[in-house]
C-alpha cells in the first residue's frame, strides 16, 4: 500500500478527558476510545506511513465486521481465529469479536525462509485446539490458512478484506459481557501441545487498568511505539489493548521491519515523540549492535520516558550498553522499566520503580546455588550472581515464592514464584489437566523462580528447561522429539539444553549414537544441526554421546539439568567452552 | 533491466564469504540447512536485497524459499512488479 501524500498520523494529544482502563470491558473501552481523534499508525520498513486509523474508525469497521460475522452464522462464545499479522485489518476482527460476543484467537504468522510446511502443521495443531468457527487472515496469509483449516470441513476461512463485499445484515450488537471470554492467547509453549490462556474482560480489565496506573503512569502526552507481534502478550496486551483503554496513539512497526531494520524503532520513537516502548532485551541488543560510530546522536531518544523489559531473563549488561552508546542521543538510563509477567496472568504481574533504571542485586552465588539463599555479597565477580530488580506485584494483586513442598518461604529465600489476583487466568482452554496443574487454589504457578526483596521481585530462572534463544521460548522436548523422529535416531536417546555462551546463550542437543564410522558421525552431526535450523530457526551445538551415557531421573525421564551440569564441567575442564562459543 | 542470473550472481557473491568451509555454494543449497543461516544472517541478507534492488520483499514469498536460485526468481519478480508501477 502506497501512502497518500495527504496522510498524516493520528495526534499525541487528545481533546477527550484521559480515563485509564476504567471500563469493564474492551468494548466499551473502545466505545469511549472512539470518541476521541487518538488512533493507530502503521509504517513499513523505512519508517514510511501506510495507514493511519483513527478509534472512531476502528470501532465503526468492527462493528460492520460484527455483523457480517453474525450473517456467516456464528454464535455466542464461538471461536474466530485471527491470522495476527500487523495491519489494520487485525483490529478490525479483533475488535468485531468483542462487539458480537466472539472469541478471538490471535494466532502467529510464519517467520523466515522456508517455513511454510512447518507453518502450516503447527497452525493446523492451533486450529484444532481453538476449534474456530471462521479463520480471518490478511491476503497474504490467506492460502496458508486454507491449507491448514483444509481438514477442518466446519470452519470458514476468508480474509477481512473480503468480509467488507458480504452485506451488513440488520443484527442488534451484543458486546461480550464482563465475566465473558475476551479472548485466548496461546502460550509459546510447545508447539505440539499448544495452550490456550483463556482471558476474561474482567480480568483483561483488571490487568490492563493495573499496568497502566501503577505500572507506567501513564499520563497526557504519552505515545506508543511497537514493533512487538499482535499474537504475543507484549504486544497484543501492551501494545493494543493497552493504547486503546488509555485512548494513547500508538505508531506500529512490523516485527520483520524491525529484525531486518533494527534502527527504524528508535527512528521511530524520534520522529514521532514516542514516550512509552517495551522490547525484550535482544531487541535493545540488536540495536546497540547494529549502531554505527557515531550514529546513535542522529537520534533523539529524550522523549523515551519509559524503555519496558521483560519477556526473557534480564540481564543488565546488556541494557547497560543500550544506555551508554544512546546517551548521545538523548536516552536516558532512569527510563528502562524492568517488569515480570506471563500470558496466565494475561500480562503484567510486577513493574520495576518507574524513573529507577535497572536495579541489580548481587549476591552470593555459592549460598545461591547450594542453599537456594539469595546473600548481599560485595566480594569478587567470580563468586557473585546479578539479578534485576523487578519491583512490586501489582496492586490487588500477592505473590509468594513458595518451595518444593508447597511452603510459603520468607524473603531472600529462592523457589517458585506464586501468584494471586484479578488479572490471573481462569485456565486453559478445554485443557483440564494443564489448568489443575498451574492454578491451586486460585494462585498461579509460574513455573518460575525467584526471590523477594523488600517485597520487590529478582527472577532468578524462567521455567527451569526453557530453551530462550532471541526472545523466543522454545520447549527442549519439541527438539528432542524432532531428533527422536528422524531414522538414526531412538526415542529417549536425546537431551536439549542451553548454555551460557558469548554473544548469545547455545542450545547444546546430546544424541546417543551407536554408529563408530567417523565420517558417518560427522554426517548425522549436520543432518541434525539443519533439520534443527530450518525448523526452529538457531543454530545448535549437536554432539553425539555413548550409548547409556545420558542422565536421568529417578522416574526414567531425561535429566536436563544434570546433562547441563556434566556438559559444562566437561567443556570447561577440556576448555572445549570454546567450540560452543565459537 | 536486471535480470534473474545477475540477481543470482549478486546473491551468490554475498553469500560466498558466509558458507562453511568445504561447502561448495551452488544455485541449489539449502540456505538454512546446508549454509546453516541462521535467523539474523538471513535478515541481513534480505536487507541488503531490498536496499541493492530497491525492491520490499514480503514475508509471505520468503515461506517457500530454500535455496539461492528460488530466493533470485522470488527477488526477480518483484523487481519486475515494482518496474510496472514506478516507471
Amino acid at each position: 500500500m502506497m501512502a497518500k501524500p495527504a496522510m498524516s498520523a493520528t495526534p499525541t494529544q487528545n481533546a477527550l478527558a484521559p480515563r485509564l482502563a476504567d471500563f469493564s470491558t474492551l468494548a466499551e473501552a473502545l466505545d469511549y476510545a472512539a470518541l476521541g481523534h487518538t488512533g493507530l499508525n502503521f509504517y513499513d520498513g523505512r519508517c514510511r506511513l501506510t495507514a493511519v486509523v483513527p478509534y472512531a474508525e476502528v470501532r465503526r469497521e468492527a462493528r460492520a465486521l460484527a455483523r457480517r460475522l453474525h450473517g456467516l452464522g456464528l454464535r455466542r462464545g464461538d471461536r474466530v481465529a485471527l491470522i495476527a499479522d500487523t495491519e489494520p485489518g487485525f483490529m478490525e476482527a479483533f475488535y468485531g469479536c468483542q462487539y458480537a460476543g466472539f472469541i478471538p484467537v490471535p494466532l502467529p504468522i510464519p517467520s523466515g525462509l522456508g517455513s511454510h510446511a512447518a507453518y502450516v502443521e503447527k497452525l493446523a495443531t492451533l486450529l484444532k485446539s481453538c476449534e474456530p468457527s471462521a479463520v480471518l487472515a490478511p491476503a497474504a496469509w490467506l492460502p496458508f490458512a486454507q491449507e491448514a483449516a483444509a481438514s477442518f470441513r466446519t470452519i470458514f476461512v476468508g480474509s477481512v478484506e473480503e468480509m467488507k463485499g458480504r452485506a451488513v445484515p440488520p443484527v442488534e450488537l451484543e458486546p461480550s459481557r464482563p465475566d465473558e471470554v475476551a479472548y485466548l492467547q496461546y502460550t509459546s509453549g510447545s508447539t505440539r501441545f499448544p495452550r490456550g490462556v483463556v482471558v476474561t474482560q474482567q480480568a483483561a480489565m483488571a490487568n490492563l487498568q493495573g499496568m497502566i496506573r501503577d505500572g507506567l503512569g501513564v499520563r497526557p502526552g504519552d505515545r506508543c511505539v511497537s514493533w512487538l507481534p499482535f499474537y504475543h502478550d507484549m504486544g497484543l496486551v501492551g501494545f493494543v489493548l493497552g493504547p486503546m483503554a488509555s485512548q494513547l496513539s500508538v505508531d506500529y512497526l512490523r516485527t520483520q521491519d524491525f529484525a531486518m531494520r533494527p534502527r527504524q524503532w528508535l527512528n521511530l520513537i524520534s520522529q514521532n515523540r514516542g514516550t512509552i516502548s517495551f522490547a525484550p532485551p535482544f531487541g535493545y541488543d540488536l540495536c546497540a549492535r547494529r549502531v554505527r560510530e557515531g550514529e546513535a546522536a542522529q537520534f533523539d531518544l529524550s522523549s523515551w520516558r519509559i524503555a519496558g523489559t521483560g519477556a526473557e531473563p534480564i540481564r543488565a549488561e546488556v541494557l547497560e550498553r543500550f544506555a551508554e552508546q544512546f546517551a548521545p542521543a538523548g536516552f536516558a538510563r532512569t527510563a528502562f522499566l524492568p517488569c515480570y509477567g506471563l500470558a496466565e496472568c494475561t500480562l503484567g504481574a510486577s513493574f520495576g520503580r518507574r524513573g529507577a533504571g535497572v536495579v541489580v542485586d548481587r549476591i552470593e552465588r555459592h549460598a545461591l546455588e547450594h542453599q537456594s539463599m539469595a546473600v548481599p555479597f560485595g566480594g569478587e565477580d567470580s563468586q557473585a550472581s546479578t539479578f534485576v530488580n523487578c519491583g512490586a506485584v501489582l496492586p490487588g494483586h500477592r505473590l509468594e515464592i513458595r518451595d518444593e513442598a508447597g511452603r510459603s518461604l520468607p524473603e531472600r529465600r529462592v523457589g517458585r514464584v506464586m501468584l494471586q489476583g484479578p488479572s490471573v487466568m481462569s485456565g486453559y482452554f478445554r485443557d483440564e489437566e494443564s489448568t489443575q496443574a498451574a492454578l491451586d487454589g486460585g494462585w498461579l504457578d509460574t513455573g518460575d523462580l525467584g526471590y523477594l526483596s523488600a517485597g520487590e521481585l529478582f527472577i532468578t530462572g524462567r521455567q527451569k528447561d526453557l530453551l530462550i534463544v532471541r526472545g523466543r521460548n522454545i520447549w527442549p522436548q519439541d527438539v528432542e522429539y524432532l531428533v527422536e523422529s528422524q531414522s538414526e535416531v531412538r526415542p529417549g536417546d536425546v537431551i536439549a539444553f542451553l548454555v551460557p555462551a558469548v554473544p548469545d546463550p547455545q542450545v547444546v542437543v546430546q544424541v546417543q549414537c551407536r554408529v563408530s564410522d567417523l565420517e558417518r558421525r560427522e554426517q548425522l552431526v549436520r543432518a541434525l544441526a539443519g533439520l534443527i535450523s530450518s525448523e526452529f530457526g538457531f543454530i545448535a551445538f549437536v554432539e553425539l554421546v555413548p550409548p547409556h551415557s545420558l542422565p536421568r531421573t529417578s522416574s526414567g525421564k531425561p535429566s536436563r539439568a544434570e546433562a547441563r551440569k556434566r556438559f559444562l564441567a566437561q567443556a570447561q575442564s577440556a576448555s572445549g567452552l570454546s567450540m560452543v562459543c565459537g | 533491466m536486471i535480470s534473474q542470473e545477475q540477481i543470482l550472481e549478486r546473491l551468490l557473491a554475498y553469500l560466498r564469504p558466509l558458507a562453511p568451509p568445504g561447502t561448495p555454494l551452488h544455485p541449489d543449497i539449502d540456505l538454512k540447512q546446508e549454509l546453516g543461516l541462521d535467523s539474523v544472517k538471513v535478515m541481513d541478507l534480505l536487507m541488503e536485497l531490498e536496499d541493492e534492488f530497491d525492491i520490499s520483499i514480503p514475508l509471505n514469498v520468503l515461506a517457500d524459499v530454500h535455496t539461492p536460485a528460488e530466493l533470485a526468481r522470488a527477488v526477480f519478480s518483484l523487481t519486475e512488479h515494482a518496474d510496472g508501477l514506478v516507471r
